[in-house]
C-alpha cells in the first residue's frame, strides 16, 4: 500500500497524510472502499476524526442515543414525537394550539414496537434516518463519511426490524461494518461485572434478563412498563380534572368519549410521570421498620417518621396544565401517584394466581426468573442486580422491588412449587423432616439454603473446613480468582447500555455479530447463519490479523451471524 | 402540510427510487404497475420525501434535484454560535462538541448566561456559614432572562473567564469533583486507604475507573495468552498440541501453582475498579419531592439538554454551547460540489450554491376568485386566509409556472382524476400542456416589440375557462386553471367495501392535496460543445428533460 500510494502523496493535503497511519495496518480491506479515498483526497478538516471513531448508537423504543466510542455519555439523546414526523419546512410544532392526541397515543412516540403486524417498516426507516441524521449533524458534528458503527439494541428485536435498521445504516449512512451488541450485556459491562440480572424497566415492557459470563441466559418479560403506567396515570389525571371543574367539563367529557381524544397531551402526562412519580415502600419493610422502632425508642425518628407519614397523607402538589382548554392548574395528591405506581407494577390487590404469564408484577417476575435459573447462575446473578430503563428512575421503585423480592424469598425460599398444599405441608410440624428447611428459620441473607439440601450441605462444609475439601483446595490452587460475591441480594449501578457499548467499542472487543456492508448488500438477512455455526476463534484470529476490530473485506468471511438476533 | 394554505411541495426523486427498489424486491409482479403508480401525498412516508422548493438543491452534472437526504456533506468549519470563534477540528476530539470558552446556556430557560461578579449586597459571611463556599467565590453565571444564577446551585467562580475549566472541577453545591487521576495519586501516597465510598463515585469517575480497569485486565489477559501458551489451558492458543495435552492432563505441571495473571478477565471488585452498589434508600428524595412539589423538579425538556439526568432543579448544570458547523454539500452520485459556504464564520455567503429554485419552475397556486379580503400592507407577511371549501362544489385555482431558465421550457402536467386517500376529490387540469418562455433579460423584453405577445394570443382564453387554453401568459410565466371538486368528509358516504376505514379523521386529512406530475423539456446549450464554432447553433443544442412529483395543497375541506 505504501509503495502504491507513494506518488499520490505529493498532492495530498496535510490532513490526509496525517490520517494515513491512522487507518490501521495495511489490511486488504482498507484501501478498498472508494468513498473514503476520494473523500480524504479532498482534505476536509474532519478527516482525522473519520477513520478511527466508532459511532455507537443505542436504539430504544422511545429514545435513540448516539455518540462516539470512548465517551462516558452519549452526545445526543433524541426522543421520538409526532412533531418530528412532519414535513420539512412545516413549523407548526412551534405554534399553539397543539392538537389533541387520539386514544391510542403511544405509537407516534415510539420508533418501533415488537408487534410488527401494523408497523410500516419503511416509515420506521425514514424516521430512523431522519433522527440519526439530525443527531449526527447537530450533536456529533460529523459529516457523511462512512463510519464504523456499534449498534446497541435489545436482543429480542425481530429480524425484519433489524433488517430495516441495518438497511438504513448501510444504504443511507454507508457504514463499512456494524457490530451488534445486546443492551443487557452492555449494561452489565458498564457496571463492571461479567454476570448480572438486568431488570430493564422500559417503556414497552419490563424485561428481566440474566447475563452469565457475558451471555444472555434467560429472558422473561412483563407488559408492566412505562406505557401501562402512563395510561394509568392519564386515567387518574383525567378523573382529577373532572372532579376539579365538573361544570365546564361536562360537555367536553361527552365530546371526549365521542372523539376519542385525550384532554391532556402526551408530553405533559409524560412530564408529570417523570417528575412526580414515586413508589411507596414495601408493606413488609414498613412493618419491619415499625417493629424495630418500637424496640429502640427514639423520639426523633418517630417524629420524623410521623411527619413523613403526614406528608404522605396530605401531600398535594399543584401542576400547571397547558394542554387543556383553558389552561388549568391541577392539584395532584401524592398518594394518588403512588397508587398508580403500585397498581401498575405490583397490583397488590389481586391474588397472585390470577396473573397471566405476560403481566406478572415485577417482583414476581424477577422471583420467577431467578427461580428458573440454574443454581449457580442464580447465586451469581442475584447479587448483581442492575436496574436500567426509564422507569427505574421512579423514586423508591427499586427498593420496593428488592424488598418485595426478599419478602417472597423469606416466605417461600427457592421452592419451585407454591400454593396452599405446600404451605400446609410446610406448616405441619409433624411432616417436617429438617428444621433448617423451614422458611422462617433462615435469615434473609441466605435464601438459597432453604431451597436445596445439597447446596446447604456443601456450603456448610465449605464454611467450616475449607482445607479438607480436596477438590476445592485443588481448584483454589490453580485459580487465584478472588471469591465472588454470591447468594445475597445486591444492586449494582450501571452506567447504562449506551456506555457499555461505548466501552466495548473503545476496547476493540470483537462483537459476536459483526456485519460487513458488502456482504449485507449481497446477501441480506438471509445470509446470516446460526450463531452456533460460527467459529468464533477463527473470527477472532482473523480480526487480529486484519487489524483489530475490522474484519477483512472481500471473500475472507464465509460465515457471519446476527448473533442473538436469530436467523432466517 | 405547511400552515399557510395554499402551498407547493416537491418530492425529491431519490426517495422515489428507493420506494421503487423496495417494491421490486418484495413483489416483482407489481413492477408493471409501478410506472402507473401515482404518488400519494397522504401516505405517512411521503412526509419524509416532500420538500419546499427552497430546501432543494440541484446537481448540474446529473441534471437532477438533490434533497438533504441525497447529498454528501463535508464539514468546512466548526464554530461556537455564541462567541463565533472557530474551533479547530483537533480540539473537537479532545474537548468534545461543546464550546470550551465561557459560553453557557441557562439550564432553566436556555438563554445565554453571563458571568458577573456577585452583588456586593450579598454577605460573604453568610456563604461561609453555609459551609458550601468557604473560599468565597466572587463571580457567578447569571441568566438575563429568568434571573437564574449559578449561586443557586452553589457554584461560584474565582475569575470571570475560563469558566469551563473552573466548572469542570466543581460539582453542584460547590463540592470538589474527584477525578481518576487524584485517586491514583492518593493510592500511590498511602496504599492502605480504603477505596472511596460509593456515593462519591459519579458517572464520569465510574466510567474512567471502569475503562482503566478493563484496559489493565485486557493487557493482563493478552500477556497470558501470548507469553504462557503452555501453561494456560489453551483457551485461545492455536497450537493444537497444547490443547490436546491439556485436555488429558489438566495442566502441564500439576504440582506447580500457576503464576501470572489468569486467562479470564475478572469482574470489578471495588469502587476504584468502577463497581458501584446502589443506595436503595430513596426516602430522602421522596421526602424532598413531596415538600418542594412540582416547581422544584426539573422538566423533561430541561433534562434532555443535560448530560446527566437530574430530578430536581438544583441538580441542573449550566449548558455549554453546542458547536455548529458549516458544511459543503456534494452530489452523492457524481460527487460534484453543489453547495459550499465561505470558510469565515462571520460570513453568510456561499462560494458555490446551486439551488433548485434557479433550475426548476416555481409553481404557485391561488384561488381564481379570492373571497378573503386582501391583507393591509401594514401587516403584510400575514397571508389571507381563505374560508374552507364546501364539499361537492367546484372551485377554480390559478396555477402559475415561472421559468427560471434562459431557455423556454415545455411543461406537461399529469394529475390523477381523483386524489388518493380516503376522501377522493375530483381534479381537472384545464390545460395540461404548454410552453413557458425563457427568462430573458428584463430590458431585452422591454426593448423588443410588443407584437410577440399578441402573436400567441390565440391559444389563450379571453378571461373564460376553456379547456386546452392557458389562462394568462407573461414574460417567463404561464398560468393555467385547475378545477377541483372537494369530496365530502362524511365517512358513511363512502362506498361499502371490505376494507373501509371508519376511523376518525386524522390530522390534516381534511386538507385537499393534489399530487401532480410535472415533466419539463427544454433545449439547452450542450456542455460538450462549448468550444465549437458558434455558427452551428442548431447542432450545439441538446434536449433535456426533468420530471418529478409535486403536491399542491389547495385548501381545507369544510367539516359537515
Amino acid at each position: 500500500m505504501a509503495s502504491g500510494a507513494g506518488p499520490a502523496l505529493a498532492h495530498r493535503s496535510v490532513a490526509s497524510i496525517r490520517s494515513a497511519p491512522l487507518q490501521g495496518p495495511p489490511g486488504p480491506s482498507t484501501p478498498h472502499t472508494p468513498n473514503r479515498n476520494i473523500a480524504s483526497a479532498y482534505g476536509s478538516p474532519s478527516t482525522i476524526r473519520a477513520d478511527d471513531d466508532v459511532v455507537v448508537l443505542e436504539l430504544g423504543s422511545r429514545h435513540i442515543r448516539a455518540g462516539f466510542a470512548g465517551d462516558s455519555s452519549p452526545k445526543a439523546t433524541r426522543q421520538c414525537g409526532p412533531e418530528d414526523q412532519r414535513r420539512v419546512g412545516d413549523f407548526r410544532s412551534w405554534q399553539a394550539p397543539r392538537r389533541h392526541a387520539g386514544l391510542d397515543w403511544a405509537p407516534e412516540h415510539e420508533f418501533w414496537r415488537y408487534d410488527l403486524r401494523d408497523v410500516d417498516l419503511g416509515l420506521c426507516q425514514d424516521n430512523l434516518e431522519r433522527v440519526v441524521r439530525d443527531a449526527f449533524t447537530k450533536y456529533l458534528l460529523i459529516d457523511s463519511r462512512p463510519r464504523r458503527l456499534g449498534l446497541v439494541l435489545d436482543s429480542a428485536v425481530p429480524v425484519p426490524l433489524l433488517t430495516a435498521v441495518l438497511d438504513t445504516m448501510f444504504n443511507r449512512f454507508q457504514s463499512p461494518t456494524i457490530s451488534l451488541m445486546a443492551s443487557s450485556v452492555t449494561a452489565a459491562v458498564s457496571a463492571g461485572v461479567r454476570s448480572a440480572l438486568v431488570i430493564d424497566l422500559g417503556w414497552a415492557e419490563t424485561v428481566v434478563t440474566s447475563v452469565y459470563e457475558y451471555r444472555e441466559v434467560k429472558c422473561t418479560r412483563s407488559v408492566r412498563g412505562g406505557r401501562l403506567l402512563l395510561d394509568a396515570l392519564y386515567k387518574t389525571l383525567h378523573s382529577l380534572l373532572r372532579e376539579n371543574n365538573p361544570d365546564s367539563d361536562s360537555d367536553d367529557d361527552d365530546d371526549d368519549d365521542d372523539d376519542e381524544s385525550r384532554t391532556i397531551s402526551f408530553d405533559e402526562c409524560d412530564d408529570i410521570l417523570r417528575r412526580l412519580m414515586w413508589c411507596r415502600p414495601s408493606a413488609s419493610k414498613s412493618s419491619q421498620r415499625e417493629s424495630t422502632q418500637l424496640e429502640t425508642v427514639e423520639e426523633q425518628d418517630e417524629s420524623e417518621a410521623e411527619s413523613l407519614q403526614d406528608v404522605l397523607q396530605v401531600g398535594v402538589t399543584n401542576v400547571p396544565i397547558n394542554s387543556t382548554n383553558p389552561p388549568s392548574t391541577l392539584e395532584i395528591p401524592f398518594e394518588k401517584l403512588a397508587e398508580v405506581c403500585d397498581d401498575t407494577f405490583f397490583d397488590p390487590s389481586v391474588e397472585q394466581a390470577t396473573f397471566d404469564d405476560h403481566e406478572l408484577p415485577i417482583h414476581l417476575l424477577v422471583y420467577q426468573h431467578l427461580l428458573q435459573l440454574p443454581l449457580d447462575v442464580r447465586a451469581i446473578c442475584m447479587s448483581r442486580i442492575i436496574f436500567t430503563g426509564g422507569c427505574s428512575n421512579i423514586l423508591g421503585l427499586k427498593q420496593r422491588i428488592i424488598d418485595d423480592l426478599k419478602a417472597i424469598v423469606n416466605k417461600r425460599g427457592w421452592a419451585p412449587v407454591a400454593g396452599k398444599g405446600v404451605d400446609q405441608l410446610r406448616n405441619n410440624p409433624k411432616l417436617q423432616r429438617r428444621p433448617s428447611g423451614s422458611p422462617t428459620g433462615d435469615g434473609p441473607t441466605s435464601p438459597s439454603e432453604a431451597g436445596d439440601d445439597q447446596e446447604t450441605a456443601s456450603r456448610g462444609a465449605a464454611d467450616t473446613s475449607h482445607e479438607h475439601d480436596p477438590i476445592e483446595a485443588k481448584v483454589a490452587r490453580y485459580r487465584e480468582a478472588p471469591p465472588q460475591v454470591h447468594g445475597q441480594f445486591r444492586v449494582l449501578h450501571s452506567l447504562g447500555s449506551w456506555t457499555g457499548g461505548s466501552l466495548l467499542c473503545q476496547l476493540k472487543m470483537p462483537a459476536m455479530a459483526i456485519i460487513d456492508r458488502d456482504v449485507w448488500l449481497q446477501q441480506g438477512a438471509n445470509g446470516a447463519s446460526r450463531p452456533s455455526d460460527i467459529d468464533v476463534k477463527a473470527q477472532q484470529r482473523q480480526s487480529v490479523t486484519t487489524g483489530g476490530y475490522a474484519r477483512g473485506g472481500g471473500g475472507h468471511h464465509t460465515n457471519w451471524t446476527l448473533g442473538a438476533w436469530g436467523y432466517l | 402540510m405547511a400552515p399557510v394554505i395554499p402551498y407547493t411541495y416537491i418530492q425529491c426523486p431519490c426517495s422515489d427510487n428507493s420506494a421503487h427498489d423496495n417494491a421490486n424486491d418484495t413483489h416483482s409482479q407489481d413492477s408493471v404497475d409501478d410506472d402507473e403508480r401515482t404518488f400519494d401525498p397522504r401516505a405517512p412516508r411521503s412526509n419524509y420525501s416532500l420538500y419546499p422548493l427552497e430546501y432543494l438543491l440541484y446537481c448540474e452534472d446529473c441534471q437532477q434535484i438533490r434533497c438533504p437526504r441525497c447529498v454528501n456533506e463535508e464539514v468546512v468549519t466548526y464554530y461556537c454560535p455564541h462567541c463565533l470563534f472557530e474551533v479547530p477540528s483537533s480540539n473537537l476530539r479532545s474537548e468534545g462538541n461543546r464550546c470550551t470558552r465561557s459560553c453557557y446556556q441557562c439550564p432553566v430557560c436556555i438563554s445565554p448566561l453571563q458571568s458577573m461578579s456577585m452583588t456586593p449586597s450579598q454577605d460573604p459571611s453568610h456563604l461561609n456559614a453555609d459551609g458550601t463556599a468557604s473560599q468565597a467565590g466572587t463571580y457567578a453565571l447569571f441568566c438575563q432572562y429568568c434571573n437564574w444564577s449559578s449561586s443557586e446551585i452553589g457554584i461560584e467562580f474565582d475569575r470571570p473567564s475560563g469558566i469551563h475549566a473552573q466548572l469542570a472541577k466543581v460539582k453542584n453545591g460547590g463540592e470538589h469533583k474527584i477525578t481518576a487521576k487524584e485517586i491514583k495519586e492518593k493510592r500511590k501516597e498511602n496504599p492502605d486507604e480504603p477505596p472511596i465510598p460509593d456515593e462519591q463515585l459519579d458517572a464520569d469517575l465510574q466510567f474512567s475507573t471502569l475503562k482503566s480497569f478493563y484496559q489493565t485486565q485486557l493487557a493482563d489477559t493478552n500477556t497470558a495468552v501470548t507469553g504462557m501458551q503452555f501453561d494456560s489451558v489453551g483457551f485461545s492458543s492455536p497450537a493444537a498440541l497444547s490443547r490436546i495435552m491439556s485436555l488429558y492432563t489438566g495442566h502441564g505441571h500439576p504440582g506447580r501453582k500457576r503464576q501470572g495473571p489468569s486467562d479470564v478477565m475478572r469482574e470489578a471488585l471495588t469502587t476504584e475498579e468502577g463497581l458501584k452498589t446502589v443506595d436503595l434508600d430513596e426516602s430522602m428524595a421522596i421526602k424532598k419531592l413531596q415538600q418542594l412539589g412540582w416547581d422544584e423538579t426539573a422538566s423533561t425538556q430541561q433534562n434532555l439538554e443535560q448530560t446527566e439526568v437530574s430530578r430536581f432543579q438544583d441538580g441542573l448544570r449550566p449548558i455549554p454551547y453546542l458547536l455548529r458547523t458549516k458544511r459543503s454539500k456534494r452530489c452523492s452520485v457524481c460527487r460534484h460540489i453543489i453547495s459550499k459556504p465561505e470558510n469565515k464564520v462571520q460570513s453568510t455567503r456561499f462560494k458555490i450554491r446551486l439551488v433548485a429554485k434557479s433550475y426548476i419552475p416555481n409553481i404557485t397556486i391561488r384561488p381564481l376568485n379570492p373571497t378573503a379580503p386582501p391583507v393591509p400592507t401594514t401587516s403584510r407577511p400575514q397571508h389571507p386566509e381563505e374560508p374552507s371549501l364546501e364539499p361537492l362544489k367546484p372551485y377554480h385555482y390559478i396555477v402559475t409556472f415561472k421559468n427560471p431558465l434562459f431557455d423556454s421550457i415545455k411543461v406537461t402536467l399529469a394529475t390523477p382524476n381523483t386524489t388518493p386517500g380516503r376522501f377522493s376529490s375530483k381534479v381537472t387540469v384545464l390545460c395540461p400542456q404548454f410552453e413557458v418562455d425563457a427568462n430573458t433579460d428584463m430590458w431585452d423584453d422591454a426593448l423588443k416589440d410588443d407584437g410577440r405577445d399578441r402573436r400567441r394570443k390565440g391559444e389563450e382564453s379571453n378571461g373564460q375557462l376553456e379547456a386546452g387554453k392557458i389562462w394568462e401568459r407573461g414574460r417567463n410565466w404561464v398560468s393555467i386553471v385547475l378545477e377541483v371538486v372537494p369530496a365530502s368528509l362524511r365517512l358513511n358516504n363512502q362506498e361499502p367495501g371490505a376494507d373501509v376505514d371508519k376511523s376518525p379523521l386524522k390530522e390534516d386529512e381534511d386538507v385537499l392535496e393534489i399530487p401532480m406530475f410535472v415533466r419539463m423539456e427544454w433545449e439547452a446549450d450542450s456542455q460538450q460543445d462549448v468550444g465549437a464554432a458558434p455558427g452551428k447553433d442548431r447542432d450545439g443544442r441538446e434536449k433535456r428533460e426533468l420530471a418529478y412529483w409535486c403536491v399542491l395543497g389547495v385548501g381545507r375541506i369544510h367539516h359537515d
